[in-house]
C-alpha cells in the first residue's frame, strides 16, 4: 500500500478485523466443502459397521453444511459492514453525492423561479385588464370594502380626523383613465399630504 | 440515501458481491445434491464445482480490493459536508410557487364571484 496514512487506531483495527473475517469465512467455506466431498467417498474398510459409519458421515455432513451456511451469512454481514463504512468514510464519493444533490436542487430552484417570473409577466398583463374592468364597472362604487386597501385605509384615517375640521376631497374611486394602479398610488400620495396640515394645527 | 437516484459504483459492486455469495451457496448445494444421486451427471458436477471455486475466489478478490481501497481513503474524521443550504433554498422556491398558486386561485375565485353576481 503506497499511500498508507496514519489512521486512528480504531479505524486501523476495524479494517484489519474486516480482513481477518474475510479470510476466515472464505477458508471455512472452502475447507468444509472439501471435507464434505471427501466424506462422500464410500470406503470398503470401516472401523465400525457400515450403518454406524453412515450415521456418523451423515451427522458430519450436516454440521459441515451448517458451517458453510454460517460462513456465508458471516460474509453477508461483512459486506453490510463494508457498505456502511463506505457510506460514512469514503469521502470522494460522499463529496460527489453532495455535489450532485446540490446541483439537482439548484436546478429545481432555478426552474421554479424562472417559471414564476414568466407567470408574473403574464399575470401582470391580465391583472391590468381585470383591474381596469373592475374599477370602471358599477360594482366598485358600492362600499368602502370594495376599494383598494390604501383607499380604505386613508378613508378611515380621514374619518377619524374629521373633528379637526379637515375636509380633504374624497374620491369614491380612482380615475379610470389614469389606470388603476397608478391612480391608487396618486390617491395615496394626495391623502398622505392631507394629514400634514392637521399635525401643524 | 435511499431517496437519491445516484447509486455509488462501489455500493453496486458490493451488492453484486452479495448476490454472488448467494450463488456460491447455491452452487455448493447443487454439487452435494448431485453427489447424493445414484447416477451422477459428471459434466454438471464439474461445471458446478468449477463455478463454485471461481465464485469464491472472485468474492475474495473483490472484497480484498474494497478493503484495500478503504484503507487508503478512510480518515478518522467525520464528513461535515451537507446539502442543507441548497435544500432550504429549493424549499423556499417551492413555497413561493405554492403561495403564487394560492393567490391565483383567490383571484380566480373573485373573478367567478364577480361574474355570477
Amino acid at each position: 500500500m503506497a499511500q498508507q496514512r496514519a489512521l486512528p487506531q480504531s479505524k486501523e483495527t476495524l479494517l484489519q478485523s474486516y480482513n481477518k473475517r474475510l479470510k476466515d469465512d472464505i477458508k471455512s467455506i472452502m475447507d468444509n466443502f472439501t471435507e464434505i466431498i471427501k466424506t462422500a467417498k464410500i470406503e470398503d474398510e470401516t472401523q465400525v459397521s457400515r450403518a454406524t459409519q453412515g450415521e456418523q458421515d451423515n451427522y458430519e455432513m450436516h454440521v459441515r453444511a451448517a458451517n458453510i451456511v454460517r460462513a456465508g451469512e458471516s460474509l453477508m454481514k461483512l459486506v453490510s459492514d463494508l457498505k456502511q463504512f463506505l457510506i460514512l468514510n469514503d469521502f470522494p464519493s460522499v463529496n460527489e453525492a453532495i455535489d450532485q444533490r446540490n446541483q439537482q436542487l439548484r436546478a429545481l430552484q432555478d426552474e421554479c423561479d424562472r417559471k414564476l417570473t414568466a407567470l408574473r409577466d403574464e399575470v401582470s398583463i391580465d391583472l391590468y385588464e381585470l383591474e381596469e374592468e373592475y374599477y370602471s364597472s358599477s360594482s366598485s362604487l358600492c362600499e368602502a370594502n370594495d376599494l383598494p386597501l390604501c383607499e380604505a385605509y386613508w378613508r378611515l384615517d380621514l374619518d377619524s380626523d374629521a373633528a379637526d375640521g379637515l375636509t380633504a376631497p374624497l374620491r369614491a374611486s380612482p380615475e379610470p383613465s389614469a389606470g388603476p394602479l397608478q391612480a391608487a398610488a396618486t390617491t395615496a400620495h394626495s391623502h398622505a399630504s392631507g394629514p400634514g396640515p392637521t399635525e401643524h394645527a | 440515501m435511499a431517496t437519491y437516484s445516484l447509486a455509488n459504483e462501489r455500493l453496486r459492486a458490493l451488492e453484486d458481491i452479495e448476490r454472488e455469495i448467494g450463488a456460491i451457496l447455491q452452487n455448493a448445494g447443487t454439487v452435494i445434491l448431485e453427489l447424493s444421486k445414484e447416477k451422477t451427471n459428471e459434466r454438471l458436477l464439474d461445471r458446478q464445482a468449477a463455478a463454485f471455486t471461481t465464485s469464491v475466489q472472485h468474492v475474495e478478490a473483490e472484497l480484498s480490493a474494497q478493503i484495500r481501497y478503504l484503507t487508503q481513503v478512510a480518515t478518522g474524521q467525520p464528513h461535515e459536508g451537507s446539502s442543507y443550504s441548497s435544500r432550504k433554498d429549493c424549499q423556499m422556491a417551492l413555497k413561493r410557487v405554492d403561495y403564487a398558486r394560492l393567490k391565483l386561485s383567490e383571484v380566480a375565485r373573485t373573478c367567478e364571484q364577480m361574474l355570477e353576481s
